[in-house]
This record gives structure tokens, sequence and C-alpha cells, in this order.
């Protein structure tokens, strides 16, 4: 409200006040009165700034989407809550203030450099800066209730105070580490509890405390790096080994699965082996008996052979017998065959030979002319001393006298031809 | 001369039993032998001798000029060096002197020019040098031990095994291994592809599991030759290829019916391979992987029907099978007044049950099971019924070591108490097929050929589903 027009306002308020329902019976003598009089002149007047003042300031005020509006009645104080939509607000006669029932967020700027105006202190007195953002939003139900206490800057004059007063004093229990890095919620948790029951007195609802960078001096954060870095560096290396160890089991685990693996394969694999051997086996065992028939069944035949071929050499024997027989048989026809021809071809010669006796002894040159005749184709010259008894030359040859002389001529012609005759 | 060993910087020898000598005469005194193949650093020219630094042996001396041949190494001269890997390639004996200059080559290219080649001739030759030192004995034994030394030297390991009383040497296949994983057309890669998978090669003492994944890695090598580069190969190549797709898809159809997952796929795929061999294009040598497949396969060609679930006991007799001790399998045998709680015989193996394969008589007075013990062993199992009641009788393939084999059940005689079996096995690297007619009261063989032709039994009662699914008429 602008207050330079209170005491127009108040001017016209008492007027309306004073006149009451005669604004009607006023409007309509206007025409009558208005340049009749004086009052008709101030009447015209008031009516002009009353136009200029509903001009300027229209009895229609808007509240926005997401507030809420909450008009005063200035002479009885009662309020009336509006939301989203236009209110009829009368200047002098109602106030309307419009709060913001969105979310909204508070931050605490000058605590957010550690070498700022107002950084945070540590519990070991060290500066340092923390970006705190607050959100909170007014309480819908108590809006109207609080609509008179509140100040018009809710966040300076409200949150602010009672943030500085929750956060300060938390961070002083806290080391800078613990701020830093590993007591944030609980801080966050600790501000968050304490602010919202704070907040609530004055009708503000607390939705989050959100801690942001935290910023550390310059020294301390340098440690603090460091420290980090090598909790880190034994932070990593307990996962190190940690995933070594996991590795190692695992390669155990691993090991021991293909252990088994091979255990079971070789196994399989010896079963195999076995059941192979063991069909090698039978097929074995099956043949020596097959083997052992084979030979039962030859020995069989061999028998039958035997038999059969001492049969037939009992037949050939048998049949030689009968051919041996036979031959001796017809040899001894044939040697009395012999016999009888020798007998019948020895009386025949002797025969012979009596008759050639007694031709010879008739005629004994006969002997002479048959040596001649034999000899006649061997010897063409016999030189032979002459009988000196006048035998026949040859007499030594056939026996008879003079042996002796007879031999050694016989001899000498022997000789003597052969030679001549070679 | 002089220029030669300025320029050059190695000399590779030529001849077997070349010497080293402490100096450059006849008469000086002789340091080491040397072997096709050994490289030696050149320091110098005398007299036509080169006086040189044996890097294996850490030994200098002078070796004859005329018994090496010198090289830069420098990529110039790698061309020529590839052409005289190409002609060692494929001339037995010199297999060492190869390895020498592909050495020598690869070393001479430069890296980015190397292509599979030089690891096919490598792998080629490292391959017959072993297959030499697993034939030679005696003196030429000598040598080829020299000429293993003189590889092994470049890092070509060969491995060892002991397999029926002999000693086996096989290449490690690395070269050929680098073959698969390098870009190669299809003929090197299915010969790398074929060497790396040889059955002969594989540690008999390998453990099952190990076996299992290397079974697996060999399908998956093979399999790496696609149906485009199938298709470029010739028929002898793609034969060899089906023969081991074949003998190795067996192989992991067992395993896999073993560890109880579906082993059909398998099967089938074994089967069909072996089926779509061309015949008319079979050598000798390929004969023999033939029948090696055929056995394989034959032996656990019952996979293919392993899902079928075993006849319920019905009015005739069935097999029902359950857990024994661990790895272990029991056959129960069960009829309608038999069931599992009380069968009329039981017994277990660790061996793998065919059930599918369960076969009775008409009669209910015998059955067959086949049962496979091994990966190339099956077995038949023949239950009877006799006056003292029901006994289980094992046929194995043949009376000897359990290795390649397998014995099914061909058909029932009727009236004369007789059973059909086929029987096809390798013992002792020799291949014995037979059909045999047996007497079922001892299962004494009656009757036996190499063709069911003669067998008059075969021709009237053979079962026609072992006709139909058998691969010993092949």
């Amino acid at each position: 409200m602008n207050f330079r027009l209170r005491p127009l306002t108040d001017a016209i308020r008492h007027g309306l006040g004073a006149t009451g329902t005669g604004i009607g019976r006023l409007v309509g003598s206007t025409g009558r009165f208005l340049f009749a009089s004086r009052r008709g002149l101030v009447a015209a007047g008031l009516l002009g700034l009353a136009g200029w003042a509903a001009v300027t300031h229209p009895p229609l005020r808007t509240v926005a989407r997401g507030d809420i509006g909450v008009r005063t009645n200035q002479f009885t104080g009662s309020t009336a809550e509006f939301r989203e939509g236009s209110v009829f607000v009368l200047p002098g006669f109602h106030e309307l203030r419009t709060y913001p029932l969105r979310d909204q967020v508070y931050r605490l700027v000058q605590g957010r450099k550690a070498d700022g105006d107002a950084p945070f202190q540590s519990v070991e007195g060290l500066s340092l800066g923390v970006d705190l953002s607050i959100r909170y939003a007014l309480d819908p139900s108590r809006i109207a209730a609080m609509a008179g206490k509140l100040p018009d800057d809710i966040p300076g004059e409200v949150v602010q105070p009672a943030v500085q007063g929750v956060v300060y004093k938390a961070f002083t229990r806290y080391t800078v580490r613990e701020i830093f890095s590993s007591k944030r919620a609980e801080i966050q948790q600790a501000v968050e509890a304490e602010l919202r029951t704070k907040l609530a007195v004055d009708g503000i609802l607390l939705r989050s405390v959100q801690m942001g960078q935290v910023d550390l001096p310059a020294d301390y954060r340098q440690g603090m790096d460091k420290l980090l870095a090598e909790e880190l560096a034994s932070e990593k290396m307990r996962y190190t080994l940690e995933l070594k160890e996991k590795r190692v089991k695992e390669t155990e685990l691993e090991a021991q699965a293909d252990k088994v693996r091979r255990e079971t394969a070789a196994a399989a694999a010896a079963n195999e082996q076995v059941i192979a051997a063991r069909a090698q086996e039978e097929a074995m065992k099956h043949v020596l008996p097959f083997k052992q028939k084979q030979i039962e069944q030859r020995q069989f035949e061999a028998e039958a052979e035997k038999v059969s071929r001492i049969k037939s050499a009992e037949a050939s024997a048998q049949a030689r017998k009968i051919e041996a027989a036979g031959e001796a048989e017809s040899r001894q026809k044939l040697a009395d065959a012999e016999a009888y021809r020798l007998d019948r071809v020895g009386k025949i010669a002797s025969e012979q030979m009596a008759r050639d006796g007694a031709l010879i002894t008739r005629h004994p040159l006969l002997i002479q002319k048959t040596v001649a005749d034999k000899l006649s184709d061997k010897i063409q010259v016999i030189i032979a001393p002459p009988s000196t008894d006048g035998r026949f030359i040859a007499a030594g040859l056939i026996g008879g006298g003079g042996q002796a002389a007879s031999s050694s001529a016989v001899a000498d012609a022997g000789t003597e031809p052969v030679q001549e005759g070679e | 001369m002089m220029l030669v060993a300025t320029l050059a910087s190695m000399a590779i020898v030529t001849q077997d039993q070349a010497p080293l000598r402490a100096g450059p005469r006849d008469s000086a005194a002789q340091q080491a032998v040397l072997w096709q193949g050994d490289t030696l650093e050149i320091r110098g020219e005398r007299m036509g001798y080169l006086q040189v630094w044996d890097h294996r042996r850490e030994r200098a001396g002078y070796v004859l000029a005329s018994q090496v041949r010198t090289t830069s190494l420098k990529p110039e001269e790698a061309p020529e060096l590839l052409a005289v890997v190409r002609f060692l390639r494929d001339t037995p004996g010199a297999e060492a002197l190869g390895i020498g200059y592909t050495a020598a080559y690869l070393k001479a290219v430069p890296a980015g020019a190397i292509t599979a080649e030089p690891f096919d001739a490598l792998g080629s030759m490292a391959e017959r040098l072993a297959r030499r030192a697993s034939a030679q004995q005696g003196k030429a034994g000598q040598t080829v031990s020299a000429h293993l030394e003189v590889a092994t030297h470049y890092g070509v390991t060969f491995k060892s095994y002991e397999q029926d009383g002999t000693l086996r040497l096989c290449y490690d296949g690395e070269a050929f291994r680098r073959v698969i994983a390098m870009a190669a057309n299809a003929e090197v890669r299915a010969r790398a592809a074929l060497a790396v998978t040889r059955n002969d090669c594989i540690d008999p003492a390998l453990p099952p599991l190990e076996r299992q994944q290397l079974d697996a890695w060999r399908a998956e090598v093979l399999d790496r030759i696609d149906t485009a580069q199938f298709a470029q190969l010739s028929e002898p190549l793609k034969n060899r290829l089906r023969l081991r797709r074949a003998g190795v898809w067996a192989g992991v159809a067992f395993q896999q019916a073993r560890k109880g997952q579906p082993a059909g796929a398998s099967a089938e795929r074994a089967l069909a391979e072996l089926a779509a061999v061309n015949k008319a294009e079979l050598s000798d040598a390929d004969a023999v992987d033939y029948n090696d497949a055929a056995i394989r396969v034959g032996a656990s060609r019952w996979a293919v029907q392993a899902a079928a679930a075993p006849v319920a006991s019905g009015p005739r007799l069935s097999v029902l099978t359950e857990a024994g001790l661990p790895g272990e399998t029991c056959v129960l045998l069960t009829d309608a007044s038999h069931g599992p709680k009380a069968p009329l015989a039981r017994r277990c193996t660790y061996g793998m049950v065919w059930t599918a394969s369960a076969s009775a008589r008409p009669d209910g007075r015998a059955l067959a099971l086949a049962v496979q013990p091994l990966e190339g062993w099956r077995e038949l199992w023949v239950f009877r019924q006799d006056a003292g009641g029901w006994s289980v009788n094992v046929m194995p393939p043949a009376a000897s070591a359990p290795e390649l084999g397998y014995v099914e059940f061909a058909g029932w005689v009727p009236g004369g108490e007789q059973l059909l079996m086929a029987r096809e096995a390798r013992t002792e690297g020799r291949y014995k097929r037979s059909f045999e007619v047996a007497e079922l009261a001892t299962l004494n063989v009656q009757k036996q050929a190499s063709a069911p032709g003669p067998l008059a039994a075969f021709g009237k009662w053979q079962d026609a589903a072992w006709k139909r699914q058998t691969v010993i008429l092949r």
C-alpha cells in the first residue's frame, strides 16, 4: 500500500462512513447540484479523486498461481484466505498480503567460503565454508493465523536467523574431516531435525536441508587431500587385496572344478578303457573255445581221415597180395614153360650135336673147314708151323697132342695177326 | 668351380655313403659317411673338393664336388629347386634327397609364393619312406634307416607302432595337414586327407575316448572334400575316399551306439559310401582296402536299425536288454510265458548288443543275435534249447586274436536242424570269407564254401532279410 495515499483514503473512509447509504442519492442528484453549489464542486472533486484512486489502485487484486492471499480487514482485523484468482480489496478497508505456497530455497551465502564473511567453525576452530541450501515452504494451514505476525522479509528475518542459529552451532560439534567426508549425512540430519522445530514455530515447513560443497581452509585442504589420497590408496589396496583374495579363491574354485572335471573325465575315460578292455578280453575269450572246437573238429576229421586211410591201405595191401599171387603163378607158369623150352632145345641140340658128331667122325676135315670159316672174318693170315705129325694146324686150339708147341705157335699166330690187323 | 663356391652357400649330397674327408684328397681320413639329402654349408673349394661344415654332425671336412649339388638358396633358384622336387617326388629310393630338396626350396622361395605343392611332395615322400622302412629288412634296412635319420633331421617325424608282431613306421602327416589347411586342388587335398586318415597308422594302444575323438576328426577331414571337389577327382581316388569314409563312419556309428547316441545316420552313411564304390575301377591294392572297409561296415551294419525297439515279448522268442555292471549289457531271452523277471536265459556282455538283429527259429527252439564287442568285430550268439534247458553259444568270426571280422546269421534250415552262417574276417593280414552250414546241436560246421552258390542249403533256406542287408554278398 502506498502510504502517501493513506490520509486521502482515510478521508474517503470517513466520508463514506458518514454518508452511509446516501451515496445513491448523491449520485442521483449530482446532475442537479453539480454546478449549483460549492459543495457540489467538492463532491465532484472527491468523485474525480475517487475515480483516479480506483484507476490507479483498482479494488481488484490478483492472487497468483501457487500463492495464497490473506486479506485483512483493517477495521475488524478479521482475515480471509484466497487462492488463485481475483480478490476484491477495497483500498483503505482491506489489506491483502500474498505469500508463496511453493517451496523456496534459502542459501546461506556468507558461509559458503572458508575465507568468506562468516565461515563456519569446526570443533578444531578451523574456518570452513559450506554450501547450505534450505528448502522450506509456508504452512498453508497456519498461514491465516500467522499472517499478522510474519514479517515481510521471511527469508531474511525468519529463516536466516533460525538457520544460522542451528547451523553454526551444529558444525562446531564436528571436525573438519567429519564435516567434509564421513559425517555429512549425520550433520544434515541433525540440522534438519533442529531446524524443523524451530521453523515450525513460525509456521514454516522445512522440506530439506542440503549440504553442498564444503570449502576447506587451504592448508587443511592440502593435508586433507593427501590424507584422503592415502586413505583412498589404503582403501584401494584393501579392495585390491580383497579382489586378489577373491581371485585366488576363484582360481582355487576353478582349479577344484577343473580337478573334479578332469577326475570325472579321467574316471570316465578309465571306465571306457576298462569296458573296452573287458570287451576285448571277452571277444578273446570267445575265440578260444571256438578254436578249441575247431581243433576238436579237425581231430575228428583227422580220425576219420585216419580210418579211411587205414581202410584204403588195407584194401590196397589185399589187392597187392592178390596181384602178387597172380604174378607168382604167372611166373611159375612162365618158368615151367621156359624149362620145358630149355629141355626141348637141349634135346634138339643134343640130337643136332649127335648128328654133327657123326658127320665129323665121318668127315674129319669138316672141323678144319669150320674153324677156317669161323675165323675167316677176323684173321686173314695164319702163320703157324706145319704140324709135324701132319695133323690139323689148329689142333692146338681145339685140344689134342703137342699142346705146348701148338700153344706157343698159336700165341704167335694170335698176336701177329692182331698187330697186323691193327 | 671357384665361382660356384662363392655363389652357392649350401650343398645337398646326392649319393649314398659319400665320404666326408679330413682333407681334399682321396687318401685323407674319412670323418663321416654322408647320405643323400644331407645338407652341408659350403666354406670353400680346393682341388675339386668342397670344404664344408656339416651342421647335423657338427663336423667340418671336404667332400667331392661331384657328389653334391650346390644351391645359393636365393629366390631366383626356387623354380629350379621345385623342378627337382617334382622329379624326385615319385622316384622310389630318393625320398631323403627329395626331402632335402623340398627343404631347400621352402627356404629359397618367398613366403608369399608357397603353395600346397611342396608340402604334398614332402608328405608323399615321407610316407613312402616310412613304408619302405616298415618293409625293408637286412642290408637295405641300413640305407633306409640312414635316410630316415636324414628326414628326421629336417623335422619330418615318424611314429612307430607294433602290429601283428611287426613294427610299422608311419609318417605323422604334418605336411598333409598343411595341405588340407591350404588352398589346393581337389586331387592334392584328397590325397592329403587319405594320408592323414589311414587305418593302419592308428596307434593300437590309443585309449577309447581319444580313439573316438580321432575318428570324429578323421570323418571331418574326409568331409572337407566337398561335393564339387569330389566330382573333379579321378575314379580310383574317388573310390579310395569312399572306402576310407565307409570305414571311418562305420567306426563312428559303433562308438555312437555304444554311448547311447543315435547312430543310424552314421551307419547309413557308411553303407552308402560302400555302396557307391565303383568296382570296375578297383585296383588290386584298392581291393584290399575294399575288403577292409566292407568288414568294418559289415561289423556295425546293425547300427542302421539300432533305433528299432526290440519286439515286445509275444508268443515268439524275443530278447530284452538291461544294464548290468557299469558298461555291461545283459541279454534276456523271453517268450510268452517267461517275461523279463524270469527269462529263459540271461547272459551279460561288455559288447554292443544289436537287439534288432534277433532272429528266432520258427519253432521257437533257437534264436540268433548279433553282439559286437569291438569296433570291427561282431559275434553271433546262438540261444538253443536242448534237453538240459537253454544255453548260449558264442560264435566269433575267426579263431584268432580279435582284429577285423564278423559272423552273421544267414538262415535256419527247417528240417535238418541246421543253421546257415556267413563269416568274413581278416586274420594275420589274410582275408577269408566263408559261407557255412552248421549243425544246430553242436554248432559244428558241416559244410563250408567260399561262395553261397555251391551250398544247396543256402540256395533254399537263406534268410531274405540277411540277403537284403548283408555286405558279404557285395
